[in-house]
């Protein structure tokens, strides 16, 4: 059965602003996010056929590529944990000025890059 | 009270759980990705760290659920084909944190 409720246009007719590059990264990074988690998941649970077959997945985690991979899962995370963090004030009320939507959208813009480094640079101990 | 408010109270409570959740497990996978096997059991088997990766992915699942559920509602018309992947979106959220959350318990 057809369902007679209106879709949301395409994307691509509206002109776009800094609130819907933020609205629609983050609907881009939370699928990202849960098939990165289901991926974590299964390297969790492959973690039951012992040390011997880990070898293959540690060389892959220990390459440029690895690394490449762990930035790129660092930066999606904080990309998450900043617009969630908008997400949560808007909803007690705050925020909706246009000049605050777009000064907090360039927060989790520029603040996902910031948060990155210094995630990566705490979980490697550099501070 | 509506189904619709439910939803919303439960996406916003599992979303603010889930930033520090989030917080906490991406400074511990920069620094435990790279490691040797068995420092990696060690963080998986460790009490605390057990305890909140369990509830870090069940809320993650969670949340992701209802989140790629309202994607359904904005751009699939067809009511079977999204009644099914709902479905399949459910059951792939307790199956793998399920499923995950045993296997880990054995190491």
């Amino acid at each position: 059965m057809q369902n007679k409720s209106p879709l949301s246009p395409h994307i691509q007719i509206y002109k776009w602003h800094i609130s819907s590059l933020v609205s629609i990264s983050n609907r881009i990074t939370g699928i990202i996010n849960i098939i990165v988690i289901t991926l974590i998941c299964l390297w969790a649970s492959l973690l039951l056929l012992g040390e011997s077959r880990y070898e293959t997945i540690n060389l892959l985690l220990d390459s440029s590529i690895g690394k490449f991979l762990i930035l790129g899962i660092t930066w999606s995370f904080s990309f998450q944990i900043l617009s969630e963090i908008r997400h949560l004030i808007m909803d007690l009320g705050y925020g909706f000025e246009l000049k605050t939507t777009k000064i907090t959208g360039l927060i989790v813009i520029f603040g996902s890059i910031i948060l990155t480094v210094i995630f990566y640079l705490i979980g490697k101990n550099f501070f | 009270m509506i189904n619709a408010t439910k939803k919303w109270i439960f996406l916003k409570i599992s979303g603010a759980i889930l930033v520090p959740l989030m917080l906490w497990f991406i400074i511990n996978l920069s620094s435990i990705y790279d490691q040797e096997y068995t420092n990696v059991v060690i963080f998986f088997t460790n009490t605390t760290s057990k305890f909140l990766f369990s509830i870090f992915i069940i809320n993650a699942y969670f949340f992701s659920a209802l989140s790629i559920s309202e994607v359904f509602e904005d751009y699939i018309a067809n009511d079977k084909i999204k009644n099914v992947a709902n479905m399949l979106l459910y059951v792939s959220a307790v199956a793998i944190p399920v499923i995950t959350i045993i296997l880990i318990s054995w190491l």
